[in-house]
């Protein structure tokens, strides 16, 4: 990259894009993390290359089954892409320690402005190649060149997310102001990217169909006949390699592109700079209240009255465990809404485990892994044993009322099947907080909006033993009801 | 004798390189003892180890008769660490924050709250004391984890460049919250690079290079092991730290 950057004219667009990409490329994670991603990305494309093969044979004719199909995955993955957008576009604005460097620099802030929102594009374009391409790469070379139209419409999709999530980011902070303006995005953000989600289970509870959101949206347009042909048609057809719905799809995404970095230049500069504020709460008067009131005997008491307190006053990061649990929404509507569906008591049995399992790895990773200012801990007459058994009973007692729930349900039709669930829960709970903490990783609570966990490792684990310990759970709830 | 507050003995530390090498250090009761160094001298990593956030190679510490690495609980309920950068909690109130570091350190709530009171009036921090410290300045930051490192009354207090970045207001308040603290009694090992706190706070300076301790001792002893009574301490630590051929 930095041959790259001495060619490019300082100052620059270019120069910017560039420089904007190698900060981005060293800040990735490396060592263990890189090289499972890299064997999940060789496997992934060697299942692609099983599916060209087998597709090769197969002629992709832009009929209209396909171009509505087309047209339902193109605004699904586009309102993904413009989540990921939206949080890239606050990370520019409320973490990006370079803006006050570039920003005082004497360059055009709209030089500034592209420059970051053509990185936010770049950073979605690679995300969702990663997921797309070596499915499409191996078809594309195996005998359907045609599709090699996918990058297009990729790198068109991310130039209009980049767009659509600068533009919800700024329109955020003008309405929430500028100190909620980041809880409220992080959340607006997360409802983005459940929506779709949630939506499609939520429909594919409807007695009469059974199918995901995108087949229904599809569906839909089939009946409404959207997308088999004239604007909603263009997406496939560029999927499928015709040059004119590319150069239309590419041409009206960066016309907007630049019509974005005109238009949300001023805002993004008025959002910035009124970010100084937005960390710090009104002044308000001091309590008249004695100060004793915030003293706690014993280390539990203390650290468990810090964790609360700093949990509390992070309603974002709360926001993503509570999420954590809307996704498992449907699971419960699936338990209770249909009559011949899976038995009530033990798929509630298997929920409340996995809930527990999945709330309690995240404020376990919070409180353990996510420790502020883990050298005070240190520097403090505890033991590390101490502290963390002190911050595990804290993650423990802060997820209880929530795994008490789910039993108390399944209490009136089963008693003991209530205690059986309770009890499975209170141990896949434990033993989501034991892998957090063998397993921990220290960084930054930051971290967990961006990556939802503190590892790859300790969140499949987490996922394996919980869901076991809930389908054993739901065996034996079955079995007692 | 007493018993001295900290006694370093054949301290080594290597990361790529050995960055502290072979150090002795005595440093007694009451003292208020000044470290100072070039960069990359080894002060921060040598108080590191004495607070017990970085495992020595070798060597002993002892913080007054406790060995720190065998007792290290022990040592570390007499010792309070301030780094350069304040260890807080952004969302936590100043009293919160304090009340938090007490119950680290067991001490009991009805002493706590009012030693509390009465720091953050002592450093003015007390109309600020329900507000979070993500607002505050870095010096306010700075005062507030000076509060943490006094309430449980340590009676050996490192402190690693706790003045860098504060303006001449707040810089006093540290300085004589540092100075009061040797009045009552405590011990104060400091790390500075503003050479002038030293040649007018110090009972004793210690001056380090490469993970060696070069010369200490009062400021008279030290211009004079620099070879003139008149100079400054400017003058005695650039002399001292410099390579012979430098000076020559």
């Amino acid at each position: 990259m930095n041959p790259l950057i001495r060619r490019a004219a300082p100052g620059r667009f270019l120069w910017l894009v560039l420089h904007e990409l190698r900060v981005a490329l060293r800040a990735r994670a490396r060592g263990r993390g890189t090289v499972l991603a890299a064997i999940v990305l060789v496997a992934y494309f060697g299942l692609g290359l099983l599916a060209a093969v087998a597709l090769r044979r197969v002629e992709l004719a832009p009929g209209a089954a396909l171009l509505t199909a087309a047209l339902a995955a193109t605004i699904v993955i586009t309102s993904f892409m413009t989540t990921q957008a939206m949080l890239a576009s606050q990370r520019t604005l409320f973490d990006g320690g370079d803006l006050d460097l570039l920003l005082s620099a004497p360059i055009a802030p709209r030089t500034v402005v592209l420059a970051k929102l053509t990185a936010i594009a770049a950073s979605v374009v690679l995300t969702f190649a990663a997921l797309i391409m070596p499915m499409v790469l191996p078809a594309a070379l195996l005998g359907h060149p045609e599709l090699l139209g996918v990058p297009a419409l990729l790198v068109a999709m991310a130039l209009v997310s980049a767009c659509l999530g600068l533009a919800i980011t700024l329109g955020v902070v003008r309405l929430a102001g500028p100190r909620a303006a980041r809880t409220v995005g992080q959340i607006v953000a997360a409802l983005l990217a459940g929506a779709i989600f949630l939506v499609s289970q939520v429909i594919a509870q409807h007695p009469s169909a059974r199918r995901s959101g995108g087949l229904t949206l599809y569906e839909w347009f089939s009946a409404h006949h959207v997308g088999a042909g004239g604007i909603g048609a263009l997406p496939g057809r560029a999927a499928l390699g015709d040059p004119l719905a590319i150069l239309a799809l590419l041409g009206g995404a960066l016309a907007l592109f630049a019509l974005a970095g005109y238009a949300l230049d001023r805002g993004f500069l008025r959002s910035y700079q009124s970010g100084g504020v937005r960390l710090s709460r009104r002044a308000g008067r001091a309590s008249s209240r004695a100060i004793a009131r915030h003293f706690r005997a014993g280390l539990f008491a203390t650290m468990f009255a810090k964790e609360w307190r700093l949990l509390a006053r992070d309603p974002a990061l709360a926001f993503q465990i509570v999420l954590r649990l809307i996704y498992l929404a449907p699971l419960v509507l699936v338990a209770l809404g249909r009559d011949n569906g899976p038995p009530v008591a033990p798929t509630l049995a298997f929920i409340s485990v996995v809930a527990a399992g999945q709330v309690v790895g995240s404020l376990a990773w919070i409180v353990i892994s996510a420790e502020d200012a883990p050298d005070l801990l240190t520097a403090a007459p505890v033991t590390r044993n101490q502290a963390e058994r002190a911050k595990l009973a804290s993650a423990l007692a802060m997820a209880a009322p929530i795994a008490l729930v789910v039993p108390a349900a399944i209490a009136p039709l089963s008693p003991a099947g209530a205690l059986v669930t309770l009890a499975f829960t209170l141990f896949g709970g434990a033993m989501a907080g034991l892998i957090e903490l063998r397993w921990q990783k220290p960084m930054k609570r930051s971290a967990f909006l961006r990556r939802r966990s503190g590892s790859l490792l300790t969140g499949l684990l987490t996922f394996l033993v919980t869901g076991l310990a809930g389908l054993a759970a739901g065996a034996i709830v079955w079995l007692l009801t | 004798m007493s018993e001295p507050a900290l006694a370093i003995r054949g301290l080594a530390k290597s990361f790529d390189r050995k960055v502290v090498d072979d150090l002795d250090l005595d440093i007694a009761a009451g003292e208020l003892y000044a470290l100072l160094g070039p960069n990359g001298a080894g002060k921060t990593t040598t108080l590191r180890m004495v607070t017990g956030l970085t495992r020595p190679d070798a060597g002993s510490i002892h913080i007054f008769g406790i060995d720190a690495l065998a007792e290290p609980r022990a040592a570390k309920a007499l010792t309070a660490w301030l780094p350069d950068e304040p260890m807080l909690y952004d969302k936590l109130s100043p009293a919160e924050y304090l009340a938090f570091v007490a119950g680290l350190w067991r001490i009991p709530p009805g002493e706590a709250a009012p030693e509390a009171e009465r720091l953050l009036k002592w450093l003015e921090l007390w109309d600020e004391r329900d507000q979070r410290c993500e607002g505050f300045s870095r010096g306010m930051k700075q005062k507030v984890a000076l509060a943490g490192a006094l309430i449980h009354r340590p009676r050996l207090l490192v402190l690693d460049e706790p003045l860098t970045g504060l303006d001449a207001t707040m810089a006093r308040a540290v300085k004589d919250a540092l100075r009061a603290a040797v009045d009552a009694g405590a011990t104060v090992v400091i790390t500075t690079h503003i050479l002038e706190v030293a040649e007018r706070m110090a009972d004793r300076i210690g001056i380090i290079a490469g993970g060696r301790l070069l010369a200490e001792g009062s400021l008279a002893q030290l211009r004079a092991r620099a070879g003139s009574d008149d100079m400054t301490l400017e003058d005695a630590f650039i002399r001292l730290t410099s390579p012979p051929s430098a000076t020559a």
